[in-house]
């Protein structure tokens, strides 16, 4: 395999699963706009490890993922008391005061950057992303995830079901947050350098365009919507800044005739669906 | 949207807006004359003085909120491209050759035009095609998401057609004026009066004009405005007129005084505008201009104190704990709503 | 004495900025009862519901459910002691399929994290899918349960709603106008449907407009005017009360009067 195509797929392993990552809130009815924050933790959270304590990446990945759980967490509570418009700008906020105290920190080599030891191969970046894209289909077949699209559609009377909605909401925040640091602890080790630049709030927003382009109504989403905006430039070979371009044309045309994304579960029917009636059910 | 919603905003809000100003240059001046305390008013002049674009930009932020409840990302964009063209109009003139480089003043026209322009453009192609069916949460994120698609639009073609270095607007008014120890840039203070002058104009507009009523009515409920018989299609590229008019103007006037112009000025002042929009309250003007000249404040006196970088962490962390303990701002009213059974 | 009532509202009321929409309401449902809460519109009987499964904190008064207050629990743990409703305007989710909406309604009965972590949309024999298919069948919906409900006609997703409700086998139903909309032949399937699900011991507490239908479904009535209890008994006595043929009726003279 070139090289040039190697590194192409290694930046789709890690968008699948920085995808997935936003997918996981926007499926439970909270759009994320800080995902480039939670990046920032998986990867530096790596970067730190293996250089100050010498942890092999086998260690400094789950620890980085923890971490930013465990972050994701404690920030859900509060974020999650805000709705729609204010939870856009909360998470924004975070990912901002994240790169901000970053490039404040000399340890972790200010607007210079980082360093990371221990290189990570092309395979596990493959690994690393089919097991997320499992992951989070098995997730969206579980009650779980049933009651997560619940939320997204109707808070109240999900609640009025029985639904814990808090619970679910910060479970699903914690678990986007995990993705986000995976990908990043994913990105440090395999491009041996990070800085604060790279996490900046263009990422974030591009992430969530991949990811509600993609459709949020089912698992299929994320894979499709990271593939298209990573693969296709390359493929037309469409360089710099008239890659944005075009990509930012999509955007407002599919906004404008097909806002609930690419796939959507009427287009899975329609290409994968038998029809059953309620009688032939054993 | 709250221009005149409350007690204090039915005293005349020009004779409140000059006893502040009274107030702060007293303040000022009282600190100026303690030991060392003029370059802490130097500071807060200073802060006060970025925190009038800031003003602005934020007021076009929190009028769309407040009439469409839309969270407009193009709005930095478009004070950038007031920027961007004025310079490339005044560097090279119109395009294909029609004339040679601009005199600043037509320049500047010019790109405020372009911002107009480009306002109605986003307005044409997300607005108008609205449909929300059942109202979730991704749902009302269409427009916010098809803002973010012009923002890579139009910040990409200008650093394909303009380049992406950054470049110095050929005027610059050098005016100081001296009052003990204190400077103040002429121009600053021009701006920030003109700047506060054209929000005034604006809440003028929505307080006593039939259009401004209209605007107010939109943004209280579209049903019943459309009930009522506004005519919602012709009044909501006023909105966006208007988003155009002040980031062109706040464009304009930060090139003037600071000179600096390059791709990415939209992106510091937006996200800082954004902060002011709500520490002031989203969909309140008044929230706006407060916002804006605390944010200025913040972030002049923040980086005198702890630095560049430091300052944006204490900025994005007032921003964040206010969106969290109090996300009404301080004069916005908390607008959760709750579904009919 | 024991209260053999199983639900029971004793002096309810609830205003809203100085208007009082439920004005001290009191009514008991039995065990298997199927009573029916009418009354002109604006009456205050989605109030009610809406106090009932809490949505709305009360101002004044208590509500018991088998025994247990539950004035003062939330929506969640009140769903969880065995109530469940529908609404008056439709309120599935619209990305989800027929089958979907009722496996939503079963989330009462799946405690515990192994039923949280089940691949239940992987497993279309499993016990949980079958189950709400078999309640789909049961209440006369042949359709396809995988398809979304947002492409469905509202009659049968009106049904599917109820369906969903009755999905956590709860101790009282609440339904909110189940028949509205609904043409002569599915109201009267519905009506059929309601009285078996009650026959297998679940109580009603229906709102409805649609008199016929509430002479089908339920034994008693409560009947609201202006929020506050107006008559408690049968249709038939219902029919022939002074103060309920005033409620209605008076209405309907000033209307006759200014044709």
């Amino acid at each position: 395999m070139s090289g040039y195509w190697a590194g192409i797929l290694a930046i789709l392993a890690i968008n699948i699963i920085f995808a997935y990552g936003i997918f996981v809130t926007a499926a439970a009815g909270q759009l994320n706009l800080g995902g480039a924050g939670f990046m920032a933790i998986g990867a530096y959270a790596a970067a730190v490890l293996g250089e100050q304590l010498g942890w092999s990446p086998a260690l400094t990945i789950p620890a980085a993922v923890t971490i930013t759980g465990l972050i994701g967490i404690a920030i859900a509570f509060p974020v999650l008391r805000t709705r729609g418009v204010y939870m856009v700008l909360a998470t924004f906020a975070f990912a901002q005061v994240v790169t901000g105290v970053i490039l404040t920190q000399p340890v972790l080599g200010g607007a210079m950057g980082m360093v990371v030891p221990d290189y990570v191969d092309l395979p596990v970046l493959i690994g690393a992303a089919i097991a997320t894209v499992v992951l989070v289909f098995f997730l969206m077949a579980t009650r779980l995830g049933l009651a997560m699209r619940a939320l997204h559609d109707d808070e109240l009377v999900s609640t009025l079901m029985g639904v814990p909605a808090r619970a679910v909401q910060v479970a699903s925040f914690a678990l986007g947050a995990g993705l986000a640091g995976l990908a990043g602890g994913l990105y440090a080790h395999h491009f041996s350098f990070v800085e604060a630049q790279y996490f900046s709030a263009l990422l974030s927003i591009y992430v969530l365009l991949f990811v509600l382009i993609g459709g949020t109504q089912t698992a299929w989403g994320p894979l499709v919507g990271a593939t298209f905006f990573t693969l296709v430039p390359e493929l037309l070979r469409i360089g710099g800044s008239w890659r944005y371009v075009v990509f930012g044309v999509i955007i407002v045309a599919m906004m404008m005739f097909r806002p609930e994304g690419i796939v959507t579960r009427t287009l899975l029917a329609r290409l994968f669906g038998r029809r059953r009636r309620v009688a032939d059910a054993g | 949207m709250s221009a005149t919603a409350t007690p204090m905003r039915r005293a005349r809000p020009l004779t409140m807006a000059l006893l502040l100003g009274l107030a702060a240059s007293l303040l000022v001046a009282g600190i100026t004359a303690l030991p060392g305390g003029s370059t802490l008013a130097q500071q807060i002049v200073s802060g006060l003085m970025l925190g009038g674009i800031y003003v602005t930009v934020a007021v076009a932020f929190t009028l769309t909120i407040g009439v469409l409840n839309f969270l407009n990302f193009t709005i930095p964009t478009l004070f950038m491209l007031t920027g961007m063209v004025a310079w490339g109009l005044a560097r090279w003139g119109l395009p294909f050759g029609m004339s040679g480089g601009l005199h600043w003043a037509p320049a500047l026209l010019g790109g405020v035009a372009v911002a107009i322009l480009a306002s109605l453009i986003v307005e044409r192609f997300t607005f108008r095609y609205l449909k929300t069916r059942h109202g979730d949460a991704t749902e009302h994120a269409i427009p916010l998401v098809s803002s973010l698609g012009f923002l890579l639009i139009f910040e990409h073609l200008v650093l394909i057609v303009l380049g992406s270095e950054a470049q110095s607007f050929p005027v610059r008014f050098r005016l100081d004026w001296q009052i003990g120890p204190l400077v103040l840039g002429l121009p600053q203070l021009a701006s920030l009066l003109l700047s506060l002058g054209i929000v005034f104009w604006l809440s003028w507009l929505l307080a006593k004009t039939r259009t401004g009523r209209a605007l107010r009515s939109i943004a209280e409920s579209p049903d019943t405005a459309t009930l009522l018989g506004v005519e919602v299609t012709r009044i909501v590229p006023i909105v966006f007129l208007l988003s155009g008019l002040l980031c062109g103007v706040a464009g304009a006037l930060f090139v003037v005084n600071y000179s600096d112009v390059s791709p990415f000025m939209g992106d510091h002042v937006g996200t800082k505008a954004i902060a002011a929009m709500v520490l002031g309250g989203l969909g309140s003007i008044w929230g706006a201009i407060a916002g804006g000249l605390l944010v200025g404040l913040l972030e002049t006196l923040g980086i005198h104190f702890f630095g560049g970088d430091a300052a944006q962490v204490v900025v994005w962390t007032t921003l964040l704990a206010a969106i969290i303990l109090r996300p009404q701002g301080l004069f916005g009213a908390s607008r959760i709503g709750k579904g009919k059974l | 004495m024991p209260d053999d009532a199983l639900l029971r509202l004793e002096g309810v009321s609830k205003s809203f900025g100085g208007l009082k929409v439920v004005d001290d309401v009191g009514f008991a449902l039995p065990r298997g009862g199927r009573l029916g809460l009418i009354g002109p519109n604006g009456a205050g009987k989605t109030t009610v519901f809406n106090l009932i499964s809490g949505v709305y904190p009360l101002d004044a008064g208590s509500i018991t459910l088998d025994g247990q207050a539950i004035g003062a629990l939330p929506p969640r743990a009140r769903v969880l002691a065995g109530l469940a409703r529908s609404f008056q305007n439709i309120r599935l989710m619209p990305h989800l399929s027929a089958v979907e909406n009722v496996m939503l309604g079963q989330h009462a009965r799946a405690a515990g994290l192994g039923a949280l972590l089940t691949p239940i949309g992987w497993m279309p024999r499993g016990r949980w899918r079958r189950d709400a298919e078999a309640l789909l069948a049961e209440a006369g919906l042949d359709i396809d349960p995988g398809e979304v409900v947002s492409a469905l006609p509202y009659g049968i997703r009106k049904k599917i709603e109820v369906v969903r409700a009755l999905a956590s086998q709860p101790k009282v139903l609440l339904l909110d106008e189940p028949a509205a909309g609904l043409n002569p032949a599915e109201t009267a399937e519905l009506a059929r449907f309601l009285r078996e699900v009650a026959a297998r011991g679940t109580a009603l507490l229906v709102v409805e407009h649609d008199m016929g239908f509430v002479n089908e479904v339920c034994e008693s009535v409560v009947v609201l005017n202006f929020g506050r209890r107006i008559f408690a008994g049968s249709m038939a006595g219902a029919r022939g009360d002074a103060l309920v043929r005033e409620a209605y009726l008076g209405a309907e003279e000033i209307a006759a009067d200014a044709a």
